[in-house]
């Protein structure tokens, strides 16, 4: 038996034992991947959906997932793909090598290639295998995590990923056992402090009123602390799976306790995952312009609608904008057409 | 200008539609619609009173605005059948439900409601996965019977003509004499078309398993009080026809064929020659119309190029411009559309007023109100 030094759950592995997120054993006295080179469904999108608001904008991609986490939130919106056994999904999964899904991102005229259904630590080797071929074909990588790898995983994760959203959901210890099923938020604060120096991070939060609300104010002072130009996601928080009876946040509450949160403190923060919302531009962090405006369509539908930048600073003050990547959003041809 | 009121629970934005800027709503309609559909949040796609929220919708509509015609879809039993797995009297309670609200809107509003099955789903095979071609393959989270092809090489060619889960590659050529279209009609059309055997389905974009699938129906039901129809195509000028002696709902329910339709009904024609419908867009479009709506909507387009940052219509799905010639454009009376379809009633049915869920993947985003026209309000 060995331990598995992918997250922080250091799950026992061997043979015949399968860790938290069964997808990994160890058969060979090693970590390995039960079921490598499957996913779920690939689907084009733009950075935006994910979201990533300052990486690449107006960038098509090609979203991927696998299934399986070592998470057990209860509001998870992919439930039905993430908290199955993997085993049980295998019919349905697609086999595909990392140079046929780089091929088909080609094809789709995708710059960059975003993990995001599911968490990417429990497919470790096979997004290293996809993005040795992605850095190759001159494609970007980036994905949606929870931050809950160990520091090996972590700088695994911070060498592939050219972008990275990672998921502060709450900072209490009883947030964390009642509503992720972990123990602390520990590791994912160092681990944020990690990723931040290596690739560009966007952090996202789930709000969910009167429960990890009043710890809005805490968040930011570490985001802050992190880098001010950290940008920050507050999402309206959708009940799904085990709170899919409760009600749906108020939008006007949850936006009047964000901004509050966030004033002076952060140069980037946004309030999104919900149709129409206002929070979805980039402010100019000099003078309040909006550089960037986006409609927002809520769950993974936010979509670019202008920039309004010389390069990468203000047009009106001249203010830099923190950007990864290119903003144009005329983006790769499609390699067949 | 048409105005989109979104709705997302206790909080509402009203935007332009076509270029989703905020607007300012006001006056009488606006208010009447921001009113109720604020007093009327989306259940969700699969919650057991899907159903019952559009003919509830349509009720309150018909009592506000004295439509003539409504175009309304009921839709829980096809998201709960394709995403669920349900026993069989499961599946049947839901279906049963679908058509029971049908009939409490039919009773309490008076109209004369004609309701068509679009298709009946089947159970659903291994997936297929074509992305091993040489070519490019598109396939949808909501069409997932027919896929485009394109740059298709001879051996992709010839791989799906082996294939044992491929019923059908059709050229472009092929669609465009088989719908009896020009060379320009075919600007949308893949260059290929493949269509998959029965319970296969094309994986690729849709994150949950799928238990059931629509299986295009050569045929569909119509209920007989509309008259014999020969095509789905041949519905709008039997319901046009009808609108000049009764107030007239048009009610799709989905994934409902022809063996488990209860009331009285007539076949109609899903298509042409090899080509059925899916239950989606491109039908409820050619229902519309009363055209073929194949050179504008079909599963294999790649609409993914046209999602650039100054696509028109933000909140309109794929669609980047207003379909012209639907069957609200052609009733001079007061006219509706409700439906848990989400995000393209109001640009298929071009009724003054389209209320339907927004949801997106099956997430309930809320509820998204068009308002195409404000002139033919009385107030109320
Ligand atoms: S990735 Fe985490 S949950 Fe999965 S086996 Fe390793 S330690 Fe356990």
């Amino acid at each position: 038996m060995i331990r598995c030094d992918v997250c922080e759950r250091r799950c026992p592995l061997g043979p015949d034992t399968t860790g938290y997120c069964r997808m990994y054993h160890a058969p060979r006295g090693q970590v390995e991947e039960r079921f490598p080179d499957r996913w779920c469904a690939y689907a084009t999108a733009r950075m935006e959906t994910i979201p990533f608001y300052h990486a690449w904008p107006g960038a098509r991609c090609l979203v991927v997932g696998t299934t399986g986490c070592n998470f057990d939130c209860r509001y998870c919106a992919n439930a039905e793909v993430v908290k199955v056994d993997p085993a049980g999904q295998q019919d349905v999964m697609l086999d595909v090598s990392p140079e046929d899904l780089v091929a088909v991102a080609r094809k789709r005229g995708c710059r960059a290639i975003v993990f995001s259904v599911n968490e990417p630590t429990v497919s470790l080797p096979t997004l290293e295998r996809v993005a040795a071929v992605a850095k190759t074909a001159g494609l970007v990588m980036g994905c949606l995590t929870n931050g809950y790898a160990t520091p090996e995983g972590t700088a695994r994760l911070g060498a592939i990923f050219d972008c990275v959203n990672v998921s502060l959901k709450g900072l209490s210890p009883q947030f964390c056992r009642n509503y992720l099923g972990v123990p602390d938020v520990g590791p994912i604060l160092r681990n944020i402090q990690a990723l931040a120096r290596t690739t560009h991070v966007e952090v996202t939060t789930p709000v969910i009123e009167g429960v990890n609300s009043h710890e809005l104010g805490e968040m930011v002072d570490f985001l802050a602390g992190v880098g001010p130009d950290v940008a920050w996601h507050a999402f309206r928080l959708l009940p799904e799976y085990k709170m899919r009876q409760e009600d749906y946040p108020s939008v006007a509450a949850v936006g009047a306790q964000v901004e509050a949160a966030a004033r002076g403190k952060l140069n980037y923060v946004y309030f999104h995952n919900f149709i129409g919302s206002r929070w979805v531009n980039t402010l100019c962090p000099g003078c309040g312009e909006a550089v960037i405006e986006r409609h927002s369509l809520g769950c993974g539908g936010d979509r670019l609608q202008a920039v309004h930048l010389d390069g990468t600073a203000c047009p009106r003050c001249g203010a830099a904008v923190a950007l990864r990547g290119d903003p144009d959003p005329a983006t790769a041809k499609e390699a067949c057409s | 200008m048409s105005l989109a009121i979104l709705d997302a629970r206790e909080w509402q934005q009203t935007v332009d539609l076509r270029t989703g800027q905020p607007r300012e709503a006001s006056g009488p309609l606006a208010d009447m619609v921001a009113g109720l559909v604020g007093r009327r949040p989306y259940p969700g796609d699969r919650d057991a009173t899907c159903n019952d929220w559009v003919a509830d919708v349509a009720l309150e509509m018909v009592e506000r605005y004295d439509p003539r015609f409504a175009f309304l879809s009921f839709s829980e039993q096809y998201y709960s059948l394709r995403h669920s797995p349900l026993t069989e009297a499961e599946e049947q309670a839901r279906i049963d439900g679908a058509f029971a609200a049908v009939e409490r809107f039919a009773r309490e509003s008076g109209f004369t409601v004609v309701v068509v099955g679009t298709g009946e789903l089947v159970p659903a095979a291994v997936p297929v996965d074509l992305e091993g071609l040489d070519g490019l393959v598109v396939s949808s989270n909501w069409c997932a019977h027919y896929a485009g092809l394109y740059d298709a090489s001879a051996a992709d060619l010839e791989k799906l003509a082996n294939h044992p889960a491929i019923a059908q590659v059709a050229a472009k050529a092929d669609i465009l004499t088989l719908f009896g279209g020009t060379a320009a009609d075919g600007e949308r059309l893949p260059e290929h078309m493949v269509a998959v055997k029965e319970g296969h389905y094309l994986k690729g974009t849709s994150l949950r398993r799928l238990y059931k699938i629509p299986q295009p129906s050569p045929v569909i039901p119509v209920s007989n009080n509309l008259g014999p129809v020969a095509c789905l195509t041949d519905i709008r000028p039997a319901l046009l026809n009808l609108l000049r002696t009764d107030k007239v709902a048009l009610a799709l329910v989905e994934g409902v064929g022809c063996r488990q339709f209860p009331l009285p009904y007539h076949t109609c024609a899903n298509g042409r020659g090899w080509f059925a419908y899916e239950p989606g867009d491109g039908q409820f479009l050619a229902i519309s119309k009363g055209r073929h709506s194949i050179f504008e909507h079909n599963g294999g387009y790649r609409y993914y190029q046209d999602d650039t940052d100054d696509k028109a219509y933000p909140y309109s799905g794929f669609f980047s411009e207003m379909p012209t010639g639907t069957i609200g454009e052609a009733i001079a009376a007061r006219s509706i559309a409700v439906g848990n379809r989400s995000m393209f009633m109001h640009m298929l049915t071009g009724c003054d007023i389209a209320c339907e869920c927004f949801a997106r993947n099956l997430y309930n985003q809320g509820v998204m109100a068009v308002i195409h026209r404000q002139d033919k309000y009385a107030g109320k």
